[in-house]
């Protein structure tokens, strides 16, 4: 065995004392970036894009991590609380599980000084929902940017329609002729001829986030306020309640005349999508239009037959239809139950100043379009300018021109923006277990609407 | 070789040869020892220390979705593990059968247990399914049944699919245990058993049963505190089943992990301490008689 | 006549047990070469069976799949070096315990035995919590700890059970001819021990390879987590297709089934040691 020279081992560790020194200097010009691996990879493509020419003209290294949906917000909270988050965070369901909640509890960076500035290109409904209170200090202030946002609508099968001897002419425009329609006429039409189809796909299961999204458009539609601009909860005040009854009595009455699948107790949020898709239900409520997204998809899918390529082209071009959902039941239009996506910087970065440069950078026009065009219609922008593209405008795909109208027709928000309890209510599904206390156990609406005012007092009074 | 010449070593040797073997034996034996600090001894001491809170155990027991989670564990463990156990005595006896057709039917039967959960689980899931499912797809194919049985919506018969899935993917293995103590039962107690006449069912009672009882008795224990900890079966095929109804201990505490409550998740675990520590106390006494050297 | 009755008896009681064993393995099959669109038509057999579905899989042409032959390697990596070192760890423990008459032995043999039998699913977030704060979390190395911790306890109680059937007069002889310990270990008892060393170290590759519930825990970034992470996601797909899914899991269940056959022999004597007395 060689001897070891004493000088070069000395020689070699001052080296690599030297290089650690320097590595926690290094650190201070490098990003950390969490996102939300696109579903798409025209998304994850426009991200890269915008990355690589923020490093190139400020000379900062983005180090960009993608995850899953589950996982992005699976490691972003365990960070968090390890008090080692990344700089830059972007998970798909930050809003509806984590941004309130750390905004109160001052975990993130207040970025009115960026937003500020640039307020006026954003949708004002977009805009509001970043606007949150942070409990340390008494005030509402901007701590996210918006980035996306979805909102609810209608999907139903025009062949299966037409199959069952109707034509899009008869659908009526009021609440509750339309479900009679798809639950009693289509769907008994297309029984009669021996097929094993239920009219609608609706969402009952505790585990699906689809459930409480299309529960509460429901409520919207009865005109059930849940809290008010303070977050005060509203719900237990008598009209509210009496129209929160009706809104469970309405939503559940689906799944007990047969117009659902029984299996809709147990749907994951892919299971709506899928029993559409193999058309076992006639219409759906989802809250992206990835439904026909996903027949766009098929129509250039190398993998497919020539054949399956054509039929999901002619799926997503003429027999899928995306709707609006039908007047509500006092005759005025449904609101738009939307969803904003968010993304944060957190209190603990070590390089905040550079974060929000790079989230100033990405808020450009230039830089954001390209990322939310890039999923092809599953994302809506926040900003002004982005939603006037001829994108969504020019009318050549009908189903973002029917999302673009429901947008610029206005939205309101989810409870969770003016109470950040209301996050822990949708974990929990609140909605759906009175759902299922009527459907499954019996209850009747009522009590199952006071079990629900007093779980919610629970948790967010 | 015979014993004798173990005493031709002399002493002094001996005893320099112990104290080397016993370094060697602390040596080797250092490499679990530090696993069982590292990874188990610590995870458990922070587990007693994120449950050390009583008032996670107040909102535990507060909490209805933890009373059905214990009713259903117990019901569970009763239930999968007595079916089950029975099954593999019948089964072990039907395998010990000679006959070349029933040993290859033996390397057929092991695939349940052989063959990962998620693939196998999921296909009973999509097999049960209700509306679009093999089964009442079938019934309404060939019997016109529209509405078969509501295999996974209805909570008892999503239980019951629970367990069944449960006993489908454990009973390969205990019949095999069970098998294996069969098959060391002596032929001639049998034949002498025959000889005098006896029936099948004397000759089990008489003869195989004592032999295998104790064995029986151990793999019930052991299944019970196994099917306790059975996540898969639960998660993979129900999910917790519709509304949370199927939900059972194992379940519980990832549930629990999933929505921010760890300290509810460690407290359900402690919670089944009590039952699942004798168990294991039993256990260990049982195992370790039989293994002394 | 009595003999036909009892083969009669014997069938009779063999084709439920094949149907209860067979059918929902058949049932993955048929669900694996459906095509999509017929996947949820609830068939005996598909209308038009492909092998398309397999083929998709292998060029990874689906979101869910993307990381599809990555997340396979990384599953024997895992597989593999839990085997291997829990085959090192056990093999030292049991001949120290054994064969040695370790101080403690028989203390670590029954705490081993007391973890063997605590629920794995007990230990689970403890054992999150742990790897976090360990600084593990998510990385492979904290899967493959956590399996040798669970793998171990059996493991070594099996191999103690095996080597306290080997006669004493071996080692003595050996002493005899001034044998150390390390090198009895390693010409005297490996060798006799290689049946039951095959037996363990497939146990406990067989057993990482199929853990979903620490597997999605402790590792579940796209790049690093094994093929069961990447079958449980699917789950959380927004289009779901079971026809991939089933012929990802089926090529999943191939290698252990593979080599529990193979090793079939070896497998049911060196486990059922365990658990059987003498």
């Amino acid at each position: 065995m060689p001897k070891i020279d004493l000088r070069s081992l000395s020689a070699g560790c001052a080296l690599a004392l030297v290089l650690a020194a320097a590595l926690p200097a290094q650190a201070e010009d490098t990003l950390t970036v969490w996102f939300t691996k696109g579903f798409y990879k025209g998304e994850d493509d426009a991200l890269l894009a915008l990355i690589d020419r923020y490093q190139k003209s400020t000379g900062v290294k983005v180090e960009l991590s993608l995850y899953s949906t589950e996982d992005c917000i699976v490691k972003s909270v365990a960070a968090v609380e390890a008090g080692t988050p990344p700089d830059v965070g972007y998970c798909t369901t930050y809003d509806f599980r984590t941004t309130g909640q750390w905004a109160y509890e001052g975990k993130l960076e207040d970025v009115s000084d960026v937003i500020n500035p640039i307020k006026d290109q954003f949708q004002p409904d977009a805009l509001a929902t970043t606007f949150l209170m942070n409990g340390k200090t008494g005030q509402k202030a901007y701590y996210a940017f918006p980035i996306e946002r979805q909102t609810m609508h209608i999907f139903y099968w025009k062949d299966m329609l037409q199959d069952a001897g109707f034509s899009e002419a008869d659908i009526p425009g009021t609440w509750n002729e339309y479900w009679d329609f798809w639950c009693d006429k289509v769907q008994g039409a297309l029984r009669a001829k021996g097929k094993r189809i239920y009219g609608i796909g609706q969402p009952m299961s505790v585990a699906a986030s689809d459930t409480f999204f299309s529960f509460l458009t429901w409520a919207n539609a009865y005109n059930v306020k849940i809290v008010d601009e303070s977050g005060k909860i509203v719900l237990d005040q008598p009209e509210n309640r009496a129209a929160m009854i009706e809104a469970v009595k309405s939503y559940s009455s689906i799944f007990t005349r047969g117009c659902t699948p029984p299996s809709s107790v147990n749907w994951l949020d892919t299971d709506n999508n899928v029993n559409f898709h193999n058309k076992t239900t006639v219409l759906t409520d989802n809250a992206t239009i990835s439904i026909p997204g996903k027949h766009l998809d098929d129509s250039t899918n190398p993998s497919l037959t020539e054949e399956q390529r054509a039929q999901a082209k002619k799926n997503y071009e003429e027999n899928i239809r995306t709707a609006y959902f039908p007047k509500k039941p006092d005759g005025g239009t449904l609101p738009n139950l939307a969803a904003t996506k968010t993304a944060v910087i957190f209190a603990d970065s070590k390089n905040k100043a550079q974060a929000k440069e790079f989230m100033a950078f990405m808020m450009k026009d230039e830089n954001l379009t390209p990322f939310v065009e890039g999923s092809v219609g599953r994302w809506y922008p926040v900003t002004k300018s982005g939603a006037a593209r001829p994108f969504w405008t020019d009318g050549t795909d009908p189903h973002r021109a029917v999302v673009s109208k429901q947008f610029t027709g206005g939205t309101v928000p989810f409870p969770f923006v003016y109470n950040y309890h209301f996050t822990t209510v949708n974990a929990e599904n609140v909605w759906a277990k009175a759902l299922n206390r009527v459907v499954q156990d019996g209850v009747s609406p009522d009590q199952a609407v006071d079990e629900m005012i007093a779980r919610i007092k629970e948790i967010a009074g | 070789m015979t014993a004798t010449t173990v005493h031709a070593i002399p002493a002094a040797a001996r005893r320099s040869h112990r104290r080397t073997w016993t370094i060697w034996g602390a040596i080797l034996l250092a490499p679990y020892v530090a696993v069982l600090l590292v990874l188990v001894a610590y995870p458990v001491g922070y587990g007693l220390y994120l449950g050390a809170n009583p008032a996670s155990y107040r909102r535990l027991f507060a909490d209805p979705i933890f009373l059905t989670a214990a009713v259903n564990t117990i019901l569970f463990l009763l239930i999968a593990v007595n079916v089950k156990m029975v099954i593999a005595l019948g089964l072990s006896g039907f395998f010990a059968v000679p006959r070349w057709w029933i040993r290859l039917l033996l390397v057929l039967f092991i695939l349940p247990w052989a063959v990962p959960s998620i693939p196998t689980i999921l296909s009973f899931r999509v097999m049960l399914n209700p509306e679009t499912g093999l089964i009442n797809q079938q019934l309404f194919q060939l019997f016109d049944i529209f509405e078969g049985p509501p295999w996974l919506t209805d909570p008892w018969l999503a239980f019951f699919g629970a367990v069944v899935v449960h006993i489908w993917k454990s009973l390969p293995f205990w019949t095999l245990i069970l098998l294996t103590g069969r098959l060391a039962i002596a032929r001639d107690l049998y034949e002498a058993a025959s000889v005098d006449g006896a029936s099948r069912w004397q000759r089990f009672r008489f003869v195989t049963w004592p032999s295998v009882a104790a064995l029986y008795v151990t793999s019930v224990i052991l299944s019970t505190i196994w099917t306790l900890g059975d996540f898969n079966s639960v998660y993979l095929l129900t999910g917790g089943g519709p509304n949370d109804s199927t939900q059972v201990l194992a379940t519980l505490g990832i549930r629990y992990l999933r929505n921010n409550a760890l300290d509810l998740g460690v407290a359900s675990i402690i919670v089944a301490m009590p039952l699942v520590l004798p168990l294991v106390f039993v256990m260990v006494k049982r195992l370790s008689k039989g293994g002394e050297a | 006549m009595k003999r036909f009755l009892n083969e009669a008896a014997l069938i009779a009681i063999a084709i439920p047990v094949v149907l209860w064993t067979v059918v929902p393995l058949y049932h993955l099959f048929v669900l694996a070469i459906s095509p999509q669109d017929a996947v949820l038509a609830g068939t005996l057999w598909p209308e038009h069976p492909t092998f398309s579905n397999f083929l998709t899989v292998f060029r990874q042409q689906h979101y869910y799949l993307s990381n599809f032959w990555l997340q396979l390697g990384n599953s024997f990596l895992i597989a593999v070096t839990t085997g291997i070192a829990t085959l090192f760890v056990a093999t030292c423990a049991a001949f120290a315990i054994s064969r040695l008459r370790a101080p403690g032995g028989r203390q670590v043999m029954n705490l081993a035995l007391t973890t063997y039998l605590i629920p794995a699913a007990f230990l689970a977030v403890p054992m999150y919590k742990t790897m976090g704060s360990y600084g593990l979390l998510d990385t492979q190395t904290a899967l493959i700890l956590a399996m040798i911790a669970l793998a171990s306890p059996y493991a070594i109680w099996v191999l103690k059970q095996a080597s306290d059937k080997l006669p004493r007069e071996l080692d003595e002889a050996a002493i005899m001819d001034g044998a150390s310990p390390l090198q009895i270990f390693r010409l005297v008892y490996l060798p006799l021990m290689r049946p039951s060393l095959v037996a363990i170290g497939i146990y406990a590759l067989l057993l990482a390879w199929n853990e979903y519930l620490y597997a999605f825990l402790l590792l579940s970034s796209e790049k690093a987590a094994p093929l069961s992470v990447g079958l449980g996601l699917f789950l959380s797909a927004d289009d779901s297709p079971w026809n991939l899914l089933m012929a990802t899991g089926l090529i999943y269940a191939v290698p252990p089934a593979v080599i529990y056959y193979v090793f079939r022999n070896a497998m049911t004597s060196g486990l059922t040691a365990g658990a059987v007395k003498g």
